[in-house]
């Protein structure tokens, strides 16, 4: 028996969740291009929780239901996330897909999660049991392997309120449902009194995940610009190495390059 | 395998018996006949399957039927009947925006949602509100200048 739901509360919906045969669906905009007429939807975008955008001391909380039309709209939006969203598709598929499909769908193309990714966002996962706070990063655990419980839900999306300012995002290529190859890449540089706080990068489109080399974007925290430049070259060599494209309809080597120039292009905008 | 889910279709309570996976598009083509709503790509990429739910344009191929439960769908049938679509209608036809045809239902139900959020849209906002619509026959600029020349001609309806 194929039966839905479409719960109006976040105790609801979680109640529901432990329904394993339910599947989630929040806009449709990834579900519907290849429809399982056998499926049973939880479906999600009347649970208020999820779709609320709040602040509190330390971070922006995003509901994972909200669509990109909702959060391009909201004045708490960062403009790095703003601008990403802007650049989705068409206004109707910005009406009806979330965040939270974006996601959790776990395509190395989700461009709400690239910049996710480079803001070290955390990912607010509720089950019956209880609820558990996971970085962003470690959600996503290889090709459409994702750190979800076939009992959690993603309720809410933690966005650090500060250091988001200085940006550089690009998206090459175009998208659409057929998923046609191109490299996304973000970048961010917060510099305060001449000194590199954080760096942050993230290239979508690439690998089986979104790439994400904290460890390597390190070498440049706390540096001073001019220190920076010194280190430019150990930093590049250490990423030309870590970053390893996937086999996909564009040529391995050009998305490499187009990685590479990218990057060259984020240190030279910031002066390194 | 049937549920029952209850929506506003065209300002009718509608209650809709079946699979909740169906699609929107299917249902209101196959079984309400209503026509007016054409597919094009069961993608998302075409816009040719535009409605309008709860005040925002949304492809009805991406929409499963249980998704709709207590909402309000307005298709180009219902869309037909008010005033808005008159000035659209004088519009698109004072420039000549309409070759084939197949595209302009889910035109019109894209220029409707413009309008209604941005009654003085410019060229640019025009364009990207019908970014969603492909059009195979006119290259864009008819549509472009009807939607521009209904927010002049029907001043105040929007
Ligand atoms: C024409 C077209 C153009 C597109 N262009 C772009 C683009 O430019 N960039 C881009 O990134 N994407 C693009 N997409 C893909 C898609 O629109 C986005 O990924 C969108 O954000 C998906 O959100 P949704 O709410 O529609 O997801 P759904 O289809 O509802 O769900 C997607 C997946 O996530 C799961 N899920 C949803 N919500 C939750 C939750 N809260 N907890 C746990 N699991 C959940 C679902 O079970 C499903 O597996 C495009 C799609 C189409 C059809
Ligand atoms: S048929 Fe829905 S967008 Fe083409
Ligand atoms: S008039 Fe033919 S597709 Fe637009």
């Amino acid at each position: 028996m194929v039966t839905s739901f479409t719960p109006r509360s976040l105790d609801e919906a979680i109640r529901l969740r432990q329904k394993p045969e339910l599947t989630p669906y929040t806009g449709g905009t990834d579900l519907m291009v290849n429809p399982n007429e056998d499926a049973s939807y939880l479906f999600l975008h009347r649970v208020p929780e999820m779709k609320r955008i709040v602040e509190d001391g330390e971070y922006i909380r995003f509901g994972a239901a909200c669509t990109y039309t909702e959060v391009i709209k909201h004045p708490l939006t960062p403009n790095i996330l703003k601008e990403a969203c802007l650049k989705i598709a068409a206004p109707a598929i910005r009406n009806a897909g979330s965040i939270g499909g974006n996601i959790a769908n776990g395509s190395p193309k989700a461009d709400s999660a690239l910049i996710f990714m480079v803001a070290d966002a955390k990912l607010r996962l509720c089950s019956a049991g209880g609820e558990r706070l996971v970085p962003i990063k470690d959600f996503y655990l290889g090709r459409k392997k994702l750190d979800l419980r076939p009992d959690e839900l993603l309720v809410e999306v933690l966005m650090p309120r500060h250091g988001l300012d200085n940006y550089y995002h690009v998206k090459v290529g175009a998208r659409n449902a057929l998923a046609i190859s191109r490299v996304s890449f973000a970048g961010i540089m917060d510099i305060e009194d001449g000194k590199i706080r954080r760096c942050a990068t993230a290239f979508g489109a690439v690998s089986d995940v979104i790439i994400r080399l904290d460890q390597i974007d390190q070498m440049l925290d706390g540096k001073t610009i001019s220190e920076a430049k010194e280190l430019k070259s150990a930093y590049l060599s250490a990423m030309d190495e870590a970053i390893v494209p996937i086999r996909g309809r564009v040529g391995i080597e050009y998305r490499k390059d187009v990685c590479m120039n990218l990057l060259r292009d984020f240190l030279e905008v910031n002066g390194i | 395998m049937t549920q029952e889910i209850r929506f506003n279709l065209n300002g009718s309570d509608t209650v809709y018996t079946g699979n909740p996976a169906d699609r929107l598009l299917d249902v209101l083509r196959n079984e309400l006949r209503l026509t007016g709503t054409k597919c094009g790509c069961k993608e998302g990429e075409c816009g040719a399957c535009s409605v309008i739910i709860d005040g925002k344009l949304i492809n009805s191929c991406l929409v499963a039927m249980g998704s709709l439960e207590g909402a309000k769908v307005l298709t180009i049938e219902g869309c037909t009947k008010t005033p808005q679509f008159a000035a659209l209608d004088k519009a698109y036809e004072s420039v000549s925006a309409v070759q084939c045809g197949f595209c302009i239902p889910g035109m019109i139900m894209a220029s409707q949602c413009l309008l209604a959020n941005n009654p003085h849209p410019s060229e640019a906002e025009i364009r990207e509100g019908i970014s969603g619509n492909l059009c195979r026959c006119t290259g864009y600029n008819a549509i472009v200048k009807a939607v521009g020349t209904a927010a002049e001609e029907g001043n105040g309806l929007w």
